[in-house]
């Protein structure tokens, strides 16, 4: 057992994950050695059709067998079909003993619960939410989840230490040399962004599709030269839940007032000028703050450079309005983006690679200004946790908040200072996903809150008139006032989830809960 | 046997229910939802002040909890003994 350089105690050991490299800083560890790669193909003009006759042929045809990994992109969200009928069909087929390693899992997976019960899947590196994460949290699984942030998938996949068997890829159109378009079709989903590492560097490509079109489709994300069998399918999920999950800026005046802050300490920083780059993401709080930085950009004549990640209808304005000058776009939240990205030029799509690993010749995250994250708790040393609840649950994945706050030149988290009765800002988060050193500032409703190591950012805001600032001490002991003392997790020792770092290093780790 | 309750299940509030227990019983309270899995030490603790400031004995209080902080937990479950105990239903 040795502790990372968070203090967090990780064993040198985890049954079911192997040996860990403990967290040692955010930009400490350096790669050696080459990219790992896929299997090499040989397609001649002997073969100019890829289809198969349904999706248990394109399994058989795949060579997936037991024991192996399979991986799947979330861009259909809560809508999505494919996974779920990829698993049912394996679990058909006699498949078992799978990792799945999706991008992400929602809701709708749910159904896989059976599939974790009867053996079909035995591990899963990717993040777990609702029923799937309750399930692992009480000890459902008997190998850790690996939580994996949108950069430190691609990194691992790249450099090797995620081998992808098979993968499926949801494709919104498609033609039968694997062309694969995410903008068309009544499934479309826009960018495809996440499904492109797996698309090259997996031993088996499989594009899933409900909407054949003669080849050569066009416009193409990911092109015939990495799918090596298409299948067409009745339909590959809901047009209602691919575009859920997009907030609505929130209404709640305790969250505009937390957005207003924080938009002034954008506008109070150094890179409220032109040329500015921001990402905001889907959520209530930075929705609005997006809402108001607008109102300044305007008011003050400023015009940024672009906007990055999850992409929504909101930025998509602010691209029409010429407010950004781009739009990268790995996610598209709503029918909105998914419009744009398929019509404007200047709105383009960008591979999870691209948008934020660590391990290339540099992402996008890198060229980022602000960044606003949420999380589930803070903690008085400016570490975050996103991954689990108040009650020790495993219920989120880590998405790009570990690759944004690291890149960023600003990064912004900003929440309510309690939810419910439960504090959102504590002595020791429970989890760490992310690390303080690279957290600039909190901002809740009694104020913004800076790491004292921006000493920059702290002087830029006492020199602007009536911005609320508070100190760590004051916002933390005003939590633990109105909240009164908390008891502790109770958990067993086994290691439910393992939390990497962005480079592969062991941030924290989850344990089981105790049963009552 | 009787009952009153006091509360909602509004965010930030919750709902109490309190019966009359046999003489010699004493206090037993239970508590579910949102916060009860960091917070029921304190929250039994604010119940059993409450209860004991207002002088009762035998009680049984069950708590559907959604995120209420100590002030608000403390009103509502006076509320509802002073509805129990007669005054208004």
């Amino acid at each position: 057992m040795a502790k990372n350089a968070l203090g967090r105690e990780i064993p040198d050991f985890i049954e079911g994950y192997g040996k860990t490299k403990p967290f040692q800083g955010a930009f400490a560890l350096k790669p050696e050695g080459y990219r790992a790669g896929g299997k090499i193909r040989c397609v001649n003009s002997t073969c100019t059709d890829k289809r198969v006759s349904d999706i248990k042929a394109a399994i058989a045809a795949s060579g997936l067998k037991s024991g192996m990994t399979v991986s799947f992109h979330h861009h259909l969200r809560n809508g999505d079909y494919v996974v779920n009928m990829v698993i049912d069909a394996c679990a058909e087929m006699g498949i078992k003993n799978l990792t799945l390693f999706p991008t992400a899992l929602f809701g709708v997976h749910k159904k896989l619960i059976e599939h974790i019960k009867n053996g079909v899947i035995t591990r899963i590196m990717g993040s777990v939410n609702g029923p799937i994460g309750q399930l692992v949290s009480e000890g459902g699984m008997d190998v850790p989840v690996v939580l994996r942030s949108h950069g430190g998938r691609p990194r691992a996949v790249a450099s090797g230490d995620v081998h992808i068997d098979v993968a499926f890829i949801a494709a919104p159109t498609a033609d039968k040399y694997g062309n694969i378009c995410g903008t068309q079709g009544q499934s479309a989903c826009g960018s495809l962004g996440y499904a492109f590492t797996d698309a090259q560097y997996a031993d088996c490509v499989v594009a899933v599709t409900d909407n054949l079109q003669p080849y050569p489709v066009a416009p193409v994300s990911i092109s015939q030269v990495y799918a090596d069998i298409v299948v067409e399918v009745p339909s590959i999920g809901d047009p209602a839940g691919i575009v859920s999950g997009t907030t609505k800026v929130t209404r709640d005046p305790l969250r505009l007032l937390i957005a207003k802050y924080a938009s002034e300490l954008i506008e109070a920083s150094p890179y409220f000028k032109d040329g500015i780059s921001f990402q905001t993401g889907a959520g209530g709080i930075p929705l609005a703050v997006t809402a108001f930085m607008k109102e300044a950009m305007i008011k003050k004549g400023i015009k940024g450079s672009f906007g990055l990640g999850g992409i929504t209808g909101y930025f998509v304005e602010l691209l029409k309005e010429g407010l950004v000058e781009r739009l990268m776009d790995v996610q598209s939240f709503d029918l909105e983006a998914v419009r744009s990205i398929g019509e404007n030029p200047k709105h383009i799509e960008i591979s999870a690679d691209w948008y934020a690993n660590p391990w290339n010749s540099g992402a996008a995250v890198n060229m980022l200004d602000v960044v606003i994250l949420g999380a589930t708790e803070v903690d008085v040393n400016f570490n975050a946790n996103v991954n689990t609840e108040a009650d020790g649950a495993l219920l989120h994945g880590t998405g790009g908040h570990q690759d944004t706050a690291a890149g960023a030149k600003l990064t912004i988290i900003a929440q309510p200072l309690l939810r419910g009765r439960i504090p959102c800002v504590t002595d020791n988060v429970y989890s760490v996903t992310t690390p303080g050193e690279v957290v600039d500032a909190i901002v809740t409703e009694y104020g913004i809150t800076i790491n004292p190591k921006r000493k920059d950012l702290l002087d830029a805001c006492s020199a602007v008139k009536g911005l609320p600032l508070v100190s760590m001490d004051e916002l933390v002991s005003r939590a633990h006032k109105m909240s009164g003392p908390t008891d502790p997790v109770a958990t067993e020792d086994r290691i439910i989830g393992v939390v990497e770092w962005r480079d592969g290093t062991v941030i924290d780790v989850v344990r089981q809960l105790k049963t009552k | 046997m009787n009952t009153a309750q006091a509360g909602t299940l509004e965010s930030m509030d919750c709902l109490v229910t309190v019966s009359e227990a046999a003489s010699g019983t004493g206090v037993k309270i239970q508590i579910t939802g949102s916060s009860a899995a960091r917070f029921k030490s304190a929250m039994e603790k604010k119940v059993s002040e409450v209860i004991a400031s207002m002088g009762v004995k035998d009680i049984e209080i069950s708590i559907q909890d959604n995120g209420a902080l100590d002030i608000v937990l403390g009103a509502r479950v006076e509320a509802a003994v002073k509805r129990l105990m007669g005054g208004e239903r």
